[in-house]
Parts: structure tokens; sequence; C-alpha cells
């Protein structure tokens, strides 16, 4: 057992706490990262790599269009990672009256954030994806959106982050924050280290619940299996974010892959599984959705399908921002499996508080508190944060 | 969804034998195979298998897939072919792909038998077309009769390496020699031996340093490696080969196993740990064959009736004590075979130096694939004795599980004893009839018959010979020495074929007396137009 | 929870080889050098190697090149190939066209 001191102690090394890390040394301040598994060993290198604003709710629209607008554009070279960022848009499918109605809506949201997003009917679809099959009615397109590579984004700003400095300990799992003198100021680890700081900061997914709660902080959170898939490459079909409202979402990858994720609605129950491991279940529908909104798909082969977990807020958006309640803690977790492409601006926020400077974004909205007894709340139905379960 | 009480995935030895054994225990089996024919690696088996009756020795490998597939077949296994197992799921699932689509199977049971792959080492030029597995070049001959070049070098003196040397000889392939990094051959003597007479050089402690050519494979650099596998400058011996077969090892296909969460050791690659029945640390998931760890054919089969005993006793259709008398029986089979000096444990020894009976293990054997003229006779199937009339030498000088010799002669003339990888030994004052059942029953085709008092002046030898197109009697050509070297004028005097052997000629050659220790192959010569 | 691992402990630098260009995996296209230089970035699992630079992730699976990666790997961290965890092996473990992946069917 030993104690180690550094400005912020880090916890998780997904792309919020890596970027946290980044940014934070980049600034001269002292960082320790624990990360129970590897680096990035949870969603953000699961996930389909959508840089996605549209769509989004209104209280963490800004977030998302920050890292669109300001961060990920240059990374690749601010990182020295080619984190494979394209700014191609996005193209949502819909398949009915209902579908025309919510992309309408997601226009509106859009247009309040000041990103441009058209509503495509027939040809007009057409001229954008040429795959596209019958099944597809109405699509919104974003231009203003892309697609990034997880892997090499949660990676790259991990390279650069222990380039300059930050200390990343893998296979160290945080079970417990001390507070002192009224102040979170340690992290206790399962092999009995204690790391200090002057700011804790917890970006743990789904364990982070755990972690808030031994300072009395309850985060009213789900999780939930998700799963994807990759092809074997294929010659340049689209460069652009493609979803559906059947619930599907992903991307041809620089590579050439196809990389799809889609709930089959099962999931839920697949809660007493110990790891995230895939099930023959949501692969097989992945495919068939797909395979009905772009045919040409169905030839292609599937190397690999894949799980994580996802950490589900009760209220669809993430909990980010400092607990003023425990001075010195800071938290970014139930993402809800949309936190990759706001993941920089997250981290960039995150660092920015612990350093006492302000966020560059309005984050208020997505307070810890939200939750809290005796708070005027809206009846909370569905905590899906996907698309429609609908088949 | 379709339910068994056994799902066996792979219908190669170990999975058909856990398949035929779990049926006769009244289980209801399902075989899943991805490919179009059953049987796995025993359809590129054209050689005769070692170890005793039980163990199906001296029957041809492809045989005995037959065998395997008549035996399911009458205790009604399902076999499913072209039908990809995709994945293990909870709770004993699997998902398979069939034709067009993809479909659900639940077993109480699952044994996973997926076999082995081919290991490959890189180096300069190693991703050149041309440089193959050697099963890969084994199923281009033997199961789609198309010889993967003409002129071969082949890395790896293993059995993997010495078998398939072999076959692409038979093929008509040209092999300009086999070499291996190791300082000893790795496979069995008598394999290597029936390589080295046709003439194929041996490079011990050699390594591959480049392959180069213009789009394939056109010429090898090999050079000799120090006791720290590093390249001897100066050594570098350039072969123009068109194909280069790397016998590199083979790592168990152990996927399925880890997808569906067992707990994996290493043990040439990962394999699950498994208990004596072969159950994974998953209730009621066996492993069996090369995926529970590289072994020979003959072993998985074993391995494969052992997992079935382990999954008719957990579902009730053995008895605690039932499963455990057969089970006894098996392991006993199996342990016959796991002894000698290429048992699990003395793999890659390279400090033996005495059979188990005390003769010194003939190092040019190990190290050029022949045995010495000097020290032949030492051996007990040789022998000094004089003979008077025809009689069997045996050059069978390592402990190797084999016995189809024992059994072959009717007239008590060979003795293996009880020990199967004891070396045979010719029984003084046996009366050899010159059947050559012995001959055609020895795999490793290290029987002769010799006979230096026929003629004054000269012996015959009976050899083994698997090649086409056959000498015929009168026949004239060259006596090969055992390292395949030119010796003297020989003659082919008679050419036998029978049922009884399997395929295997019996050629006998006239050589001068004093050849008769030492001609052991025939070369016909090149009729000139 | 994975093995304790200080990503700051001193590997020595990165020295480039004479056969740093030959490739190991033969899907990717993935050279001995580009893994090296890899874990001299601090990607320390054959897991994050695999996710930054693709190798394992081709047609084969790793199948040919898994050992491979392991062995280079572990001379750069100066461990066994033994201690290193090989990457989650993940379902098909076959390739498969998606129209037949998705095409569902009951056994009966």
């Amino acid at each position: 057992m030993k104690t180690e001191h550094a400005d912020v102690i880090i916890v998780g090394a997904g792309i919020v706490g890596n970027a946290a890390a980044y940014y934070l040394t980049k600034a001269g301040m002292k960082c320790i990262v624990l990360e129970e598994e590897m680096i990035g060993h949870g969603g953000s290198s699961r996930n389909g790599g959508g840089v996605r604003q549209s769509g989004r709710d209104p209280r963490e629209f800004a977030l998302a269009a920050y890292a669109a607008k300001h961060i990920w554009p240059t990374l690749s070279e601010e990182l020295g990672v080619d984190v494979e960022y394209r700014q191609t848009g996005y193209l949502v499918f819909g398949y009915n009256e209902e579908h025309d109605k919510s992309i309408a809506s997601r226009i509106e949201t859009a247009a309040s954030f000041g990103v441009y997003m058209e509503m495509k009917h027939g040809d007009e679809i057409k001229e954008i994806c040429p795959y596209v099959s019958e099944h597809v009615t109405c699509a919104g397109w974003t231009p203003s959106d892309g697609v990034a590579n997880p892997m090499r984004a949660t990676l790259g700003y991990y390279i650069r982050a222990r380039e300059l400095g930050a200390r990343f300990i893998t296979g160290e799992k945080a079970i417990k924050i001390n507070k002192i003198k009224g102040a979170a100021r340690q992290v206790v680890t399962a092999r009995g280290n204690v790391y200090e700081g002057d700011k804790i900061i917890v970006a743990a997914g789904y364990h982070g619940k755990f972690l808030l709660e031994t300072v009395g902080i309850v985060v009213p959170m789900q999780k939930k299996l998700n799963e994807m898939l990759v092809t074997e490459p294929a010659p340049r079909l689209f460069d652009y974010m493609i979803g559906g409202m059947s619930g599907f979402y992903g991307q041809q990858t620089k590579h050439g892959s196809l990389v799809f994720g889609c709930p089959s609605g099962r999931e839920y129950t697949f809660h007493e599984l110990q790891t995230p491991i895939s099930t023959s279940v949501t692969a097989s529908f992945i495919c068939e959705s797909l395979g009905i909104d772009l045919p040409i798909l169905k030839q292609l082969k599937v190397v690999r399908a894949w799980s994580g977990w996802v950490d589900i807020s009760l209220d669809g958006v993430p909990v980010i921002g400092a607990v003023e309640e425990v001075p010195g803690l800071l938290v970014a977790i139930a993402s809800t499996g949309h936190g990759f492409g706001p993941g920089p601006a997250v981290g960039y926020t995150l660092a920015q508080l612990a350093m006492d400077q302000p966020s560059p974004v309005d984050i208020t909205k997505l307070h810890f508190d939200r939750f809290d007894y005796g708070k005027k709340q809206p009846r909370y139905f569905s905590a899906s944060g996907g698309g429609a379960l609908t088949r | 969804m379709k339910r068994y009480d056994l799902i066996v995935i792979g219908a190669g030895p170990a999975g058909l034998s856990a398949a035929i054994e779990a049926a006769k225990c009244g289980m209801q089996v399902g075989v899943f195979d991805e490919n179009a024919r059953p049987g796995g690696q025993l359809f590129k088996q054209i050689h005769k298998f070692f170890g005793s009756k039980e163990h199906k020795a001296k029957i041809r490998g492809f045989q005995i897939g037959y065998e395997l597939l008549e035996e399911a077949k009458k205790w009604q296994v399902d076999v499913h072919l072209n039908a990809v197992v995709m994945g293990i799921y909870e709770p004993l699932r699997i998902t398979v792909t069939e034709e067009d689509y993809i479909t659900s199977y639940a077993g109480d049971n699952i044994v996973i038998a997926t076999g082995a792959s081919e290991n490959m080492v890189p180096y300069d030029g190693w991703t050149l077309p041309g440089v193959i597995g050697a099963g890969a070049a084994q199923t281009l001959m033997n199961l789609h009769g198309v010889l993967p070049g003409k002129r071969v070098l082949m890395v790896g003196s293993g059995n993997v390496g010495l078998v398939v040397s072999f076959q692409l000889l038979q093929a008509g392939c040209e092999v300009a020699a086999v070499i291996d990094a190791a300082p000893r051959i790795g496979g069995y003597g008598v394999h290597a031996a029936k390589v080295a007479r046709t003439g194929v050089p041996f490079y011990l402690s050699h390594t591959i340093v480049k392959a180069e050519g213009n789009g394939k494979v056109e010429k090898v650099t090999i050079a000799q490696v120090d006791d720290h596998w590093q390249v001897v400058k100066g050594t570098e011996k350039e072969l123009e080969v068109d194909t280069i077969c790397m016998a590199v090892g083979l790592s168990p296909m152990s996927q399925l196993a880890r997808l569906a969460g067992c707990q994996m050791k290493e043990n040439g690659g990962l394999v699950p740990v498994c208990d004596a029945y072969g159950q994974t640390s998953l209730e009621g998931v066996f492993a069996a064959g090369d995926v529970a760890g590289i072994e020979e054919a003959s072993s998985a089969m074993i391995g494969g009736k052992i997992a079935a005993l382990g999954a008719a006793k957990r579902s009730g259709f053995l008895t605690e004590a039932e499963a455990e008398e057969k089970y006894k029986a098996y392991q006993a089979s199996l342990m016959q075979l796991r002894r000698g000096m290429f048992s699990h444990e003395n793999k890659g020894r390279t400090d033996l130096v005495k059979t188990d009976e005390g003769y010194p293990l003939s190092m040019s054997l190990l190290q050029k694939g022949y045995l010495d003229d000097a020290e032949v006779e030492q051996f007990p199937g040789v022998g000094t004795k004089k003979y008077i009339g025809i009689h069997p030498v045996i050059e069978c000088t390592q402990n190797i599980p084999c016995n189809p010799c024992q059994d072959a002669c009717h007239f008590g003339c060979i003795q293996v004893g009880n020990e199967i990888t004891a070396l045979p030994q010719v029984v003084q004052g046996s009366h050899c009839t010159n059947c050559g059942l012995c001959v055609a029953s020895c795999s490793g085709q290290a029987i002769f018959l010799v006979d230096e008092s026929s003629e004054p002046g000269f012996a015959t030898i009976t050899i083994p010979y698997e090649f086409l197109p056959l000498p015929q009697s009168g026949d004239k050509g060259m006596a090969l020495d055992r390292g395949g070297a030119p010796l003297c004028e020989a003659e082919v005097v008679r050419v036998r074929t029978s049922p009884a052997f399997d395929h295997t000629a019996l050629l006998t050659m006239r050589v001068p007396q004093e050849m008769s220790q030492k001609a052991r192959f025939f070369r016909r010569r090149e009729v000139v137009q | 929870m994975a093995e304790y691992l200080d990503r700051s402990k001193d590997i020595g630098p990165y020295v480039p080889q004479e056969d740093d260009d030959r490739i190991v995996c033969r899907c990717e296209e993935i050279t001995k050098g580009e893994i090296r230089q890899a874990v001299h970035m601090g990607l320390w699992t054959m897991t994050e190697v695999k996710r930054m630079l693709r190798c394992g992730m081709g047609l084969c699976q790793g199948q040919t090149c898994t050992k491979n990666i392991k062995r280079i790997i572990a001379a750069e961290l100066q461990v066994s190939p033994a201690q290193l965890e090989e990457p989650t092996v993940r379902p098909p473990v076959r390739p498969v066209e998606m129209g037949v992946f998705g095409n569902e069917v009951e056994s009966l």
C-alpha cells in the first residue's frame, strides 16, 4: 500500500478521462489516471464512431456542437495520431410519417443551436445515398456531422497525455473516494493503494455510480448491453454516418470496413451476464435491419461482433460537471450510449473545471442533482437511449 | 429449438469418435463441421497409422475416416456438413451458418473438437505466393489432386514435415531439402529415413533467411544457426524452389472455447483447462483432440471417446461406475501412445542419447535422417548374427508407439512385447517364409527382407515401395543407400502387390552381396527415347 | 481486473531493427516495426496494439499472426509472451455474409 500524489486524480481511461488528462497535462498540471482494465476498455472504443450533433437532446447539444466545431477538425494534428475524423455528414433514415415528424423536430432543435439539417424524400435521399431501398421514405441530412475512429481517438489522447507526463496506471480499480476536511481528496483502489489530489474526476462509466455512492452521491443509472459488428473492407460506398429509425447506426470506416450497431430490444434481458459478451441475437438483428435499408451490404462478410455496457441515465442525457456538495469532485458519467462524439469536449470541460476555469459551454442542465429527491421531475417511462425498438 | 444430448463441433478423428461413443451410450448426437466432407485431417492422411491394432495401426488415415463415417451412420449420428459454428453462447447453445441462413441448436453437452491450424514464421518474402503450410500442400495434393509446386523446400522436420515431404515425392514433386532450426530431426526417425533414402538432404540447425522471386517464390536462401538461433554469416545457401512448405508446428483452434468462456492455459497456444474426462471449466463443455493439446490423430480418437464418456456420465446415460470402467480402458490405451521418446514430456529434448532398452540412439538418424551403416547392426531388429536364407531386417531404432509388425508375422519372427514403444526384435531361431506382410505392415517402411544366400555373389533385398509407376520385374537401375546416394547396379527381380499389403508394393531387387546391408532404395534407370 | 501496469515504467527507447519492415499481419499488412513503435507509444497490451494498428483484425482474425505479434510485444516489454493476454475472441469465428447472418431461422 502506498500513497501517491498529483494535482488531479482521474478515474477511467476512456475518451473523457484520457482527454481530460491530455488537456490538464498540456496546461502543466500533474495527473494520475487510474483504470481498472486497459486503456479504452469500455464504450469509448466499442462504439460506432459517430461525431453527431443532430438528433441530440437540447441539454447536451452544445457539448456535441463544441466538439464538432472546435476539437474534432484539428484533433489528428494536435495529437499526432490520425483519429480518422471526417466531417462528411450524417444521414438518418425514416420509414413512416411518424419518423417524418421526428426528423422535422430534430431539424428544429439543430437550427436553434445554429446547426443546419435538412429533410430529404425519395430521389433526394438517393442523391446522397444511392443504395437505399424503398423501405426508406424520408431522411434527415446533417452535413456538419461526421465520423471518427473511436479506438484511435481514445488511444491517441492517451498516447499524447502520457508523452506529456500524465501517469496512467491500468489494472488499478478505484473502489472508494475519501473526503478530507469535507473535500474529496483521495481515491482508494482494490489493491489498497491511495491516490491523493486536489481534484478528482470520475469518468468511469457505470462503475462511476458505485464510486460516487461512497461519498453519498446517487446518480440513477442502468447498464445495458449493446452490440456492434464490423465487416471485411469494401470499396468506398459512403463516407458519412448512417442511422436508421429502426435503431441502427454506423459508418464505413476509413479502412473500408463497415461498423454498425443496433439494439435488438432484448438487451435488457442480458443483465445477469458478468462480462459484456456478444449474443447470437443482436448481431443477426443488426444484419437484418441493415439488409432491409441497404441491401447492397448483404454480400459483405461480417468478421467480428462485440458488445459493451452502456451506462444509461434515467433521463437519457449524461451527468457532467462539478459535484458542489462534495468539493473537489468532478464527474462525467451516464453517457447513455452517445458519449463518444462529445467526449473530447467533455474531457476539455472537466479539465477546465479542474483548473477552476469556466466551462466552454453551458452544462447546467446536465447537473448531477437534477434527480434529487423532492425535485420536480418528468415521468420517465423509457430509458432506452437507442432508437425505437421496432423491427 | 432443436436440442441434442450432445453437440460435437468438428467431424475430425476426435469429433467423430466422440459422437460414435456417445451414440453407443444412447445419446442423440449432432456433429457440425464447416467442411463439405467430414473426417477432418483424416482424408488427407494417405500414410499408414502407427500404434497398435486398437489404435487402428497400419490402416491408412483416410480409410480410418471412412470407417468412422460408416460407424457414425450406423449409430444414427446427425452429421451436419457445410455447417459453420459461429459461436457458442449461454446456455450451451451454438449458432451455425448453414446454406444461406443461420440457426441455433441447444445441447445438453458440447464437445469442442475443432482441431488445429498451422503456424507461420515471418521472414523476408514469406508473403510471396508459393509459401504455404505443409498441411495446405497436403490438402492440395490429396484432396484436390493439385500439385503444390515442382520443387519444394520443406521447413520443419517434425512428423508433419516428414510425412508431407514423402507425400510430395509420391505426388511427383522434387523436395529440394528438409530444413529445421533445431539440431535434431523432430519427427520419427523412420519417417525421416524413408525421405532420406530417396536422396532428399536434411539440413539441421538451419533456418530460412529469405524467399525471393518475381511475384512468386523462385529462390530461397537458407543458413545455419548457432545455439542462440542466430544466423551464422557465411553459411548461406541458395536453393531454387518454387514452393516453400512451412511445417513449423500447429496451434490449437480454441477460439470457440475462449468465446464460450472456458478457462484457458498455454500449451503450444491457448487450450482449455480440462479435467480427466476433457470437461472444461464450464460444466457440460468438453474439449477433445488437437484443440485440447496437439497430438497425433490416434490420441485424438481416444480423447474424443473419453469426452463422450464424460458427457454420457454427466447426463445419466452411463452410471458413474460404467463410465469409470470404460474410462480406465481408454486411458490405458491412450497412455500406451503417450510413451517413448516422442511423448509429450520428451518433446524437443536434445539430451536423449539412449533408447529405453539402453541402445545408443543413432545420431546420424537424428541429424541426417538416416542410419549410419556402422550403427545399424547394434539394433535388435537388425542384429549381427549371420542368417542363412531370407530374414527380416527391421531398421526401427527409436521408441515409438507401434507394433503391427509383431502381429503381421504369423511365424513369430518379430517381437515387440507388451510395451508398444519397445524396439522390435527378430526372434532367434525363427523361420521367415518371405510372405512380406511385415514389410507392408510397417507404417514407418522400416522393414526389409534380405537374402544373402539366394545366388553366389548376390543378395536380394525386398523393400516397401509406394511410388508410381511401379517398376517391373527385369527393370534395371541403381540401388541407393540409406542416404539416397547411388550405390550399385540393381535389377528388379520381383514386384508384389496384394490387397493384404494395402497399396504398399514389395519390390525385390538383386544387388551384389556386399551391398545387402547398404542398399535400401531402388531408382529405375530413366529410359532414353 | 487487469494486471497492475504502471505505464510510466521505463522500457527503454525504440531502437530500429533490421527486420522492422517485415510484414507480420498479412491481412492488414502491419509490419514488425509498426508494432514495436506502438509499444513504445505506450500501447502495452495486445488489444491496445490491435486497436491502434488493426493487426489481427483482418479476415483471418489473427489466426496466423497472433503468436508472432505476442512475441514481438513481449520482447519489447521484456516479459515472457505467456504473460500477455490475447485479445478477446469475437464471434463469428468464421466470416459470414450479412445477408446470411441476418437470415435467422428456427432449428427443428
